[in-house]
């Protein structure tokens, strides 16, 4: 199954995934119990490419990207506005 | 470095609380976790307090932000205030996302609707916020000598006890990793308070907002530590006082 993860060298850590995440209660964007406190995406509860609400909110370019081919989804490809 | 004004205050301030804490009520929640009596309810009741108060430090901050006019501090101390609000942010998110990773709450709304995570107006909690919000009407180098040289300095000294305690991953890294953020908000309140107070009259009101800031705390943790371990104490009767504002 493809995933996303987050690109630290782009994020801003704005958390508006995070926001998104919570509210449609996927609950799979987190805060990382270390000192930096970096947003990360649970591979486990993430339900990429059936929801891609996170990556519509992300304002950052270049800051979520899909594990298995590398590539940025920040500004959403075209394909992730279609329903899977 | 050359002699600042506050440097004796702040010395002060901080030596006071940091000789206070590792003697706050939540020493007896300590002590149950050591003696693993600490179940998955205590420690929801524990997370989801907590996390009640950090979701009010958005009304405080909110409060105190109106509070800073145009130039009357450097914009490296409102960038400092602006970080701890982030920061803030950062705790209020670690203990939601504790509630839902251990399996407390099944969603946000839930995280919201349990009686562990609801805000009562009739608590120590809700007395604590409403003292902080009241500092609004205060320079800020004196609020925040009221709460980073204060309650800032007991969370930083039970908060460690707590972390050291538990064996739990996940409920120990919500608490360890939140050390940075706190001495640094520690830190900061001693840069403000050494440099940017300086007249006899405004030390005093740091003494005072300090101690009542810090009164106002210990009946937050005594309500604290009494509903995590059952013991369900109601809190000390409030004291008298004139509202100023």
């Amino acid at each position: 199954m493809p995933a996303l993860k987050i690109n630290h060298e782009r994020c801003t850590e704005c958390r508006m995934c995070y926001i998104v995440c919570r509210e449609i209660d996927i609950n799979a964007v987190y805060v990382a119990l270390e000192p930096l406190h970096r947003i990360e995406i649970d591979m486990e509860k993430c339900t990429y490419p059936g929801c891609t609400a996170c990556l519509m909110y992300c304002p950052a370019e270049g800051s979520i990207i899909e594990v298995e081919s590398g590539r940025s989804l920040v500004p959403p490809p075209p394909e992730a506005w279609q329903e899977a | 470095m050359p002699d600042l004004p506050g440097r004796d205050l702040a010395r002060e301030l901080i030596d006071k609380s940091e000789a206070e804490s590792r003697s706050t009520p939540v020493e007896a929640v300590i002590a149950a976790v050591r003696e693993g009596a600490v179940d998955d309810d205590k420690a929801h009741r524990l997370i989801g307090r907590l996390w009640t108060l950090e979701r009010m430090f958005y009304y405080i901050y909110g409060g105190w932000g109106q509070g800073l006019e145009m130039n009357d501090f450097p914009p490296s101390v409102k960038y400092l205030f602006s970080k701890q609000i982030v920061d803030e942010s950062t705790h209020e998110m670690l203990y939601l996302d504790a509630q839902l990773k251990k399996g407390f709450v099944a969603t946000q709304k839930d995280a919201f609707r349990h009686p562990y995570g609801s805000f009562s107006v009739d608590s120590g909690l809700a007395y604590y916020v409403f003292s902080l919000r009241n500092l609004a009407t205060y320079p800020h180098s004196i609020r925040i000598a009221a709460l980073n040289l204060g309650p800032k300095i007991l969370e930083l000294g039970w908060m460690k006890g707590l972390a050291e305690a538990i064996a739990d991953p996940d409920l120990k890294g919500v608490f360890e990793s939140q050390a940075v953020e706190n001495r640094s908000h520690v830190n900061m309140g001693r840069r403000i308070v050494e440099e940017f107070v300086a007249k006899p009259v405004d030390a005093e009101l740091c003494r005072w907002a300090c101690a009542v800031a810090k009164r106002d705390y210990g009946r937050f943790l005594g309500e604290l530590s009494a509903f995590v371990l059952g013991h369900e104490a109601p809190a000390p009767p409030a004291p008298r006082r004139q509202v100023t504002d």
